[in-house]
């Protein structure tokens, strides 16, 4: 059987991913409300992030019906854009007008975004049990 | 905004995680403590997103409105969902939660400040 996700630890980094979940559906909203045209690539991406820090803590919360493959799939997603847009972003600022929470690794955020993921998986694995596959 | 009350705010609710934070190291659960110096915080949160409100209606002076009540709202609701989250659970993680929730309301009042004196 493999742990739950929601204990001990698992609660304090849900609260983070609720918090960063929180924050990026507000700037998104925000960003697509007022001003959409300006930046439609950073917006839109604000957008995505904003959704899969959401799908990270269901599926860390256990919420829904397959929550471990939601929270793997939402930390991996969240692992390969912060390190693709982090790049992007560094190597060619121009790209994005506008900053994203994955803008140079996250650094407008603590680097918090480029950890997260990290930590986020470390524990999927942690509390991965022994005969559980997914 | 009224500066006195946020800089009580920031240090209030940096003190908030620090006690929070002695709680997580001895291991224990949030008490009546702890969780009235929440409450403390919280009526504080209410007195400025009334009094913010208030003025952003007012006279917005530039700032964006929408973004400035989002961060008001937004800040009432943490600490209560943090204090909840970490009762659910007797455990270091749980506790830990109201660490995160009470930096989170720093962190947003600070910002608020700066969206404010643009």
């Amino acid at each position: 059987m493999s742990t739950s996700t929601r204990s001990g630890l698992g609660r304090a980094l849900i609260a983070v991913y609720a918090v960063f979940a929180l924050s990026a559906t507000g700037r998104s909203l925000v960003q697509l409300a007022t001003k959409a045209g300006e930046a439609p690539l950073a917006y839109s991406l604000s957008a995505v992030a904003a959704l899969v820090y959401i799908a990270a803590t269901l599926g860390l919360a256990e919420v829904g019906p397959s929550p471990r493959r939601l929270a793997w799939a939402a930390c991996g997603f969240e692992l390969v854009g912060v390190l693709v847009v982090g790049t992007l972003t560094v190597a060619d600022p121009d790209l994005f007008p506008d900053a994203t929470v994955w803008s140079a690794f996250g650094q407008g955020y603590g680097y918090f975004p480029l950890v997260l993921p990290f930590v986020g998986l470390g524990w999927l694995v942690r509390t991965r049990g022994s005969h559980a596959r997914s | 905004m009224i500066d006195p009350l946020q800089t009580a705010l920031i240090g209030a609710a940096l003190l908030l995680a620090v006690a929070t934070g002695v709680y997580v190291a001895l291991d224990r659960s949030p008490d009546l403590v702890l969780i009235g110096l929440a409450a403390l915080v919280e009526v504080g949160l209410l007195v400025q997103a009334v009094v913010g409100i208030a003025q952003v209606v007012g006279d917005s002076r530039g700032v964006s409105v929408v973004t400035f009540v989002g961060y008001l709202l937004a800040a009432l609701v943490v600490l209560p969902a943090g204090v909840l989250w970490s009762l659910a659970e007797r455990s270091r993680g749980a506790t830990a939660v109201l660490v995160v929730a009470a930096l989170t309301v720093a962190f947003l009042v600070v910002r608020l400040d700066q969206i404010w004196s643009v």
